[in-house]
């Protein structure tokens, strides 16, 4: 090998090494960026007049004159909206087999009046029969779906308005619906009547998710139907579904090429707007005016909803935030390092103070290695054959999946990691220390409780702190010694709970309702990675702090 | 403590000393209680013991049900899992193969960067640098299971679909990719201590024959770490096949052998995703319960062959550094 190639081949080892590396941090951006990104969005947010009124419905807390105030003010806006709709609604539904009946009511009513009046002879049959070609002459319009036909028959009608026999006769209102029904027919085209029906629905059900229900509906049952677009980002989305239709359309993966039947095709959203649909009617202005005065409607203001981390959340976490499953998290991981800190640094303190390297203590690290090793989900079976159907029956409690079998489970799991973090701790003691307190003629006993454990006491937090942060984060274990995604916040030990870890796994997977509130599922992630990244960098700093000051002696 | 060889007593008019050594003629009680509280500590060091004694005694207790009615052998003979039809069947090769499926591939992306990243860290930066890579790893290291599970089915999963057209998002590359992202702070950290272990000498005596660092690294070190490096790569194995929540989020769950054997764009179902999937659902001494646990005691049985693995490559990488 020449020396060039030798040459090249060391610089081109080292660059790929250190990519390597750059790959490592991009990783780590990768996973963590557009987790945090987004998570941080379910506490600081635009929050609508919605999200303020949902906060004082539920939570009770809002200032509320001015809330009513701005209430107010939007519900002028909105009115307008809504107005619109309505009139658009009445004008569409025509009902022509109604007319048809009317039509022919009228002309009765006219025929008995005229009798009544006395009118008789030729002026009666005249009427008469003028009345009836008139009310034919309606009633066949209104099987035709022409809009010009319909307009010049109706104008023909009306020329007869004015005249002698009709005038203050209950016949005027078949004139009156020819009015009304021209006029319609001006504004809508009848062809459509029932695409507009259906777009109408579309629209208002959209309306509705943005604005929520209007004033005077009653209140729905779910919570989350009662309000509209809590979120400036969600309204937002509202508002984007408002104006396109999307349709999915098949369209060929590169250029198109029509001779090939073969060409691979693939589905592509094609936006549409959705105000075409409504054109030349008196609904076409609503798509304007919405997306004017959406503002005006639903007044979006920067929230930071601190609250999020002590909120009960409602709807499967379609409002609220994460409060019981911290504290779900908090006692199950607290409790369980109350269970494992004693046998692990006891076992630390033997295995470094006391134990040489016989058959025993060989086995004894052996045993702690293979618990280190065991999967974490065979922890959760070993949880649910000791502790839920074995120990806790046994000492009288039911067997169910509860808190402290949870906690007992995760403290097995969790004991390797503390002996392991406490010998380290302990024998990191500087032997000096050791030698000065027995040369004083201390005992073995009295030297390690007074001397070595206080020297090693930050170390052995710094492992606490790693474990509690461990414990934190795991999930398989807990699945079915004591985690549940829905139930009320637990009253004691034995009950089950929520926690940040299920919760996080059952908002990924779930319903369809999850998916609907991503902030929310980010939310619940990002708060559990950021309870373990603090923990860690807890850890770190601890770490560092004891590392100067054994490195100072 | 060794304090029998001293046998200094300091002797002062008032002030009685207590003896260095306790023999039992001295003193009984603090005899007895030494030997007493001796005994207590060495039962709570035992306690690691207790606790693997009891994590195989219970998970094969509860799957003495499934194996006294389907036989040893047969259950990992056949790939047909189907527990909830009406003709329970439970073959767990697929299972298996699932589970092997993804730690082979997590493997083939985590082994080349996580050597490299180690020799990178060892050999070729300065410690400044390192103290900057440190934390980097350690964070991915410290990010729960469920978060990176979230992350497959969240972000990797549509991104999949949008981008290579797979028909699932869910399947064996993309819950590969994540365990390797998970077992990648294990396989460096333990790599990085045997390369960096090795010492100077080596090193030195390679460079003052002419090597350059690449032949150096390669031809000498890498070879003569290689116990400590096997070793990490086994526990890295051992990570991804425990690994419960991202293979269960993110692979699919498709109780299936992939074919052609290669293409890791469709779903598997590993054995602790099928345990963590259907343990919920079944009742409390059913053949299906025992077979959940069945699926458990494998999975023992194979961190433990391979935790002793391990060990081996473990122990003879530190007695080649003690004769080194």
């Amino acid at each position: 090998m020449g020396q060039r190639t030798r040459h090249l081949l060391d610089k081109a080892f080292t660059l790929l090494a250190g990519t390597s590396v750059v790959v490592l941090s991009v990783v780590l951006l990768l996973v963590l960026g557009p987790m945090i990104w987004k998570g941080s969005s379910a506490v600081l947010f635009y929050g609508t007049l919605e999200f303020r009124e949902m906060q004082r419905d539920l939570f009770d807390r809002a200032d509320n004159e001015s809330l009513l105030q701005e209430t107010q003010d939007a519900e002028q806006y909105r009115a307008d909206i809504y107005d619109r709709i309505e009139s658009f609604k009445k004008a569409v539904a025509v009902d022509l087999a109604a007319m048809d009946e009317q039509a022919k009511e009228v002309y009765q009513t006219y025929s008995q009046e005229l009798k009544d009046n006395n009118v008789t002879g030729a002026a009666y049959t005249q009427a008469r029969r003028l009345a009836r070609s008139l009310r034919n002459q309606f009633q066949d319009t209104l099987e035709s779906k022409d809009r010009n036909a319909i307009q010049s028959a109706m104008d023909d009608i009306l020329t007869h308005e004015r005249d002698d026999a009709f005038q203050d006769t209950s016949f005027q209102s078949l004139f009156s619906m020819a009015r009304e029904f021209r006029d319609t027919v001006a504004k809508i085209d009848l062809n459509q009547s029932h695409m507009y029906l259906e777009e109408l629905a579309k629209v208002e059900a959209i309306l509705a998710d943005m604005l929520g229900p209007r004033p005077g509906d009653p209140v729905h049952p779910l919570i989350r139907l009662r309000y509209g677009a809590t979120r400036w980002d969600q309204a937002q989305a509202c508002l984007k579904r408002l104006n396109w239709i999307t349709v999915w359309e098949e369209k060929p993966l590169g250029p198109a090429d029509m001779e090939d039947p073969n060409q691979v095709r693939a589905l592509v959203a094609v936006n549409y707007p959705r105000k075409e649909r409504f054109a030349g009617t008196e609904l076409e202005p609503l798509f304007g005016n919405v997306n004017a005065h959406i503002k005006d409607m639903l007044r979006p203001r920067l929230t930071f909803y601190w609250q999020y981390f002590i909120d009960e959340s409602f709807n499967s976490h379609y409002f609220g935030g994460v409060g019981p499953e911290i504290l779900g998290t908090l006692v199950i991981t607290v409790l369980s390092i109350l269970f494992v800190v004693p046998f692990g640094v006891i076992a630390a303190a033997y295995l470094v103070e006391c134990a040489g390297d016989n058959w025993g203590v060989r086995i004894i690290r052996m045993c702690i290695n293979t618990l280190a090793g065991v999967p974490s989900i065979v922890f959760g079976l070993f949880g649910v054959a000791f502790f839920i159907m074995f120990l806790l029956p046994a000492l009288g409690m039911d067997s169910k999946a509860c808190i402290l079998a949870a906690s007992l489970t995760l403290a097995v799991l969790t004991l390797p990691v503390m002996i392991r973090a406490s010998e380290e701790a302990i024998r990191s003691v500087p032997r000096s220390y050791k030698e000065g307190s027995l040369a004083l003629g201390a005992s073995g006993f009295r030297t390690f409780m007074t001397v070595t454990l206080p020297a090693a006491l930050p170390g052995i937090l710094t492992g606490v702190i790693l474990s509690l942060s461990r414990v934190a984060g795991e999930t398989a274990p807990v699945l079915f010694t004591g985690a549940v995604s829905m139930g009320s916040i637990p009253k004691s030990v034995l009950d089950p709970t929520r926690t940040l870890s299920y919760g996080s796994y059952d908002m990924a997977v779930g319903d369809r309702v999850a998916m609907m509130v991503p902030h929310n599922q980010y939310g619940m992630v990002v708060t559990l990675v950021g309870l373990i990244l603090c923990l860690n960098l807890v850890a770190v700093i601890l770490r560092a702090r004891v590392f100067k000051k054994l490195k100072g002696h | 403590m060794d304090n029998s060889t001293v046998n200094l007593r300091v002797k002062s008019g008032a002030v009685q000393y207590r003896p260095l050594a306790l023999t039992p003629g001295q003193d009984l009680t603090g005899y007895v209680l030494s030997k007493l509280g001796k005994a207590i500590l060495f039962l709570m060091t035992c306690s690691s013991v207790f606790a693997v004694l009891l994590i195989f005694f219970f998970v094969i207790r509860e799957s003495l049900i499934f194996f006294r009615d389907q036989g040893l052998w047969a259950s990992v003979s056949t790939n047909a899992w189907y527990p909830k039809s009406e003709d329970p069947r439970y073959g767990m090769l697929a299972l298996l193969a699932g589970s092997v499926y993804v730690t082979l591939a997590a493997l083939a992306f985590s082994v080349p960067l996580g050597v490299m990243a180690a020799v990178f860290l060892s050999d070729l930066v300065s410690f400044k640098v390192r103290a900057v890579v440190k934390p980097v790893i350690e964070i991915l290291a410290a990010i729960p299971s469920v978060a990176y599970g979230f992350f497959a089915v969240m972000v990797m999963a549509p991104w999949m679909q949008d981008h290579w057209h797979f028909s699932t998002g869910t399947n064996a590359l993309n819950a590969a990719i994540i365990l390797s992202i998970m077992a990648l702070p294990t396989i460096i950290s333990v790599a990085e201590d045997s390369v960096s272990s090795l010492g100077r000498e080596l090193r030195e005596a390679s460079y003052a024959l002419g090597a350059t660092r690449f032949e150096t690294l390669f031809k000498v070190v890498i070879p003569a770490a290689h116990s400590g490096i096997i070793a990490a790569i086994i526990l890295g194995m051992m990570r991804a096949i425990g690994e419960t929540m991202v293979v269960w989020m993110a692979s699919g769950n498709a109780s299936q052998i992939p074919s052609p054997w290669w293409d890791l764009s469709q779903s598997v179902r590993t054995m602790t995703a099928t345990i963590a999937g259907e343990m919920g659902e079944t009742e409390h001494g059913s053949i299906h319960y025992g077979a959940l646990f069945a699926v458990g005691v494998y999975l023992l049985v194979i961190t433990l062959g391979l935790n002793l693995i391990s060990e081996f490559f473990l122990a003879r990488a530190k007695k080649a550094l003690g004769k080194a």
